[in-house]
């Protein structure tokens, strides 16, 4: 016999919608692996939950910012059922012409201005590497793998080549590059971003037609031609805006490392796409939130950090990250038959 | 109903049973409590370079022989963002002794300001960071290294020739960093006083020997005459050899290294087995690193000096055979 208090929860339960089921289960899980992180964590001076500490919780936020900001718009991308690989070599770039242009380049003008030069100039490129690729996926109906797995070698190239294999320091001076680390580099200004930019890819996932074409291209292609939607545009639109967050978040990289370095952000690509996946977004596409990509990129930055203040080795660190991604897929697949 | 909540609950204690996993390889990590042991927390660059391992290696040896001490070693993957988050996340924990070998130069010395200004004393290993933030630097001199490849490359050829001429191909490390600034400058200010000891390649090979022995190939196809391979590590010399080895031309030039590990992999190693002419103990700064960092932790009167310079020393296949050490470090 179900216990009735158990069979109106199972009620309840049912009557959330599908979508909405497998966000509150990832943010269950985000608040079990808090938990535990609370309750393992080592103890301060003054016997405080290091872990719990403002300084530390917001630490983590400023370390997942980056692949963060990255992963928001790889979503989008993985809504579309398509794959961004390029992202690590255009935060690359980016980091690489915002800090040429305020290292190299003495236009005379006053420092806002001139920072503003190297943002814009940093974030064109970076959009339009993207939408290169967009291009090419939509016009000549290329896999989204290897037209993006070509850019990630060409723009690692292009970085590479502009900054002539340097690091481009942006040191700790007066200058403008200085100040531009400055500004960019306050974690204020690193999470404030991350936020900012959240909320408006939710909204626009949300709550507007864009955001919906998105979804309906990755649930079934064919239906949405046959429906009429733009698709080409769509899918040109996603990677320009892969390109456009990568960038940004090649910014805050720059200011953070205080370099333009065009050997940054190897391996991003896969931290974003792990964390779209953990929050829920199906690789195939169609079906994924915000929201859950928000808690997956938590989940990661949390997990590092719990095993981090406990000083987990790390290669044990990333056997237990391996596990967690299958694990998190594994309980997405269960939900679904249950449901 | 029921077989349904069933199948809710499995996921739930899988991802439960998984968490108290991590949680009991993490308590496995706690030190037990006894006498009064001083947290050392390490953030190694890049634990995959041999070098970089042999330093850990070292460490934990010796720190581990202080008996008072728990170390706790981070890698940081060859990644800035990964070590700069590291060392963030060690300032939380207020170590006793925080150790930071650079992946860089610029992105470290911002977060390990933080650390001093959190009163952690810091130990800068190796590479230096932009502004002093650290309590003291203890590394070597890749300038004089660079000088002294410099000076051996000049006596060979002045030996093959009766004057010091002909040509050198100098494989380089990863750019803008200062070993690989410096390991060229001193050999370049050598150089630079014998206009007929010529340069004719300087490719990158950001320290990898698969790397270097593409690059190598290349030059190889494009210059007839080589008399030395100069790289700034022994894993790129290797390389260089190996693929002039594959065009049947490794007995035409000579090729140095620098580095100086033991162990069969290592360029000492190379050196008696006649495949690099020379090499240099870049040593691993690492015995000094635990002997000044023992004395600041017990005992509070001590006052570092602001920098410790440990000398390299030349390896050449008469003295191999007395420096190489077959399984542990060359220290």
């Amino acid at each position: 016999m179900t216990p009735p208090a158990i069979a109106g929860a199972g009620a309840v339960w049912k009557r959330i919608s599908a979508q909405n089921r497998d966000v509150l289960k990832s943010v269950g899980a985000l608040a079990a692996i808090c938990l535990f992180a609370a309750l393992l964590s080592p103890r301060a001076g003054d016997g405080s939950y290091i872990f719990l500490q403002l300084g530390n919780l917001t630490d983590i936020l400023r370390q997942v910012s980056i692949v963060g900001i990255i992963s928001l718009a790889m979503n989008f991308v993985i809504l579309t059922g398509g794959i961004d690989l390029s992202v690590g070599s255009i935060l690359a770039l980016s980091t690489t012409v915002v800090a040429l242009v305020l290292t190299k380049w003495q236009p005379g003008l006053s420092d806002s201005s001139e920072i503003a030069l190297g943002v814009l100039a940093a974030l064109a490129i970076s959009t339009a590497s993207g939408a290169l690729s967009g291009a090419v996926i939509a016009i000549f109906d290329v896999q989204p793998f290897v037209v993006t797995l070509a850019g990630m070698i060409g723009i690692r190239g292009l970085a590479k080549w502009l900054s002539n294999n340097a690091n481009v320091d942006v040191g700790f001076g007066q200058d403008v590059a200085s100040t531009f680390a400055s500004v960019f580099r306050g974690k204020a200004v690193t999470i404030g971003c991350y936020a900012v930019l959240a909320s408006l890819f939710a909204v626009l996932l949300g709550r507007t037609v864009f955001g919906r074409y998105v979804r309906a291209v990755g649930d079934n292609e064919r239906a949405a031609l046959y429906a009429g939607l733009p698709i080409r545009r769509v899918k040109l639109w996603v990677y320009s805006l892969s390109g456009l967050l990568s960038g940004f978040a090649g910014l805050l990289y720059a200011a953070e490392n205080h370099q333009g370095n065009p050997n940054a952000g190897v391996g991003y690509e896969l931290d974003a796409i792990a964390a779209v996946v953990i929050g829920g977004t199906q690789l195939s596409g169609g079906k994924g939130t915000i929201l859950g990509t928000i808690v997956g990129t938590l989940m990661i930055g949390v997990l590092t950090n719990m095993l981090r203040l406990n000083n987990v080795d790390s290669n044990v660190e990333m056997m237990i990250k391996g596990g967690i991604i299958v694990l998190a897929v594994a309980v997405q697949k269960q939900g679904k038959r249950a449901g | 109903m029921k077989i349904k909540l069933i199948h809710l609950t499995r996921p739930l204690l899988l991802v439960t049973a998984t968490i108290l996993l991590a949680a009991e390889m993490i308590s496995c990590n706690h030190a037990s409590p006894g006498k009064r042991q001083f947290f050392v927390a390490f953030s190694q660059a890049n634990n995959a370079e041999p070098y970089r391992s042999a330093q850990n290696e070292l460490m934990t040896r010796l720190f581990a022989r202080a008996g008072d001490v728990k170390l706790v070693i981070a890698d940081a993957q060859q990644d800035n963002s990964k070590q700069v988050a590291q060392v963030e996340t060690f300032i939380r924990q207020h170590p006793d002794l925080l150790i930071v070998a650079p992946n860089e130069r610029a992105a470290l010395t911002a977060v390990m300001g933080e650390a001093m200004a959190q009163k952690i004393p810091v130990i800068c290993l190796e590479r230096d960071i932009m502004q002093p933030n650290y309590t003291t630097l203890v590394h070597s001199n890749n300038l004089v290294i660079g000088r002294m490849a410099g000076e051996f490359i000049r006596d060979y050829l002045a030996g093959k020739y009766k004057q010091p001429k002909g040509t050198v191909v100098e494989m380089q490390g990863l750019l803008g960093v200062e070993a690989a600034m410096n390991r060229h400058k001193g050999a370049a200010d050598v150089f630079a006083q014998y206009p007929d000891i010529r340069i004719i390649a300087n490719p990158v090979a950001d320290w990898i020997q698969a790397r270097a022995k593409d690059r190598m190939t290349e030059v190889l196809r494009g210059h007839a005459s080589i008399d030395v391979v100069y790289a700034h590590n022994d894993p790129m010399a290797v390389g260089a050899y190996l693929a002039a080895k594959e065009l049947g031309r490794e007995r035409e030039m000579i090729f140095v290294g620098v580095d100086g590990l033991g162990g069969p992999a290592g360029g000492i190693k190379k050196v008696q087995d006649g495949i690099l002419a020379a090499t240099f103990v870049y040593p691993l700064c690492v015995e000094k690193t635990v002997e000044v960092g023992l004395k600041m932790l017990r005992d509070p009167n001590f006052h570092p000096e602001k920098e410790y310079s440990v000398s390299p020393q030349l390896v050449t296949p008469q003295n191999a055979p007395e420096l190489y050490k077959p399984t542990g470090q060359n220290q």
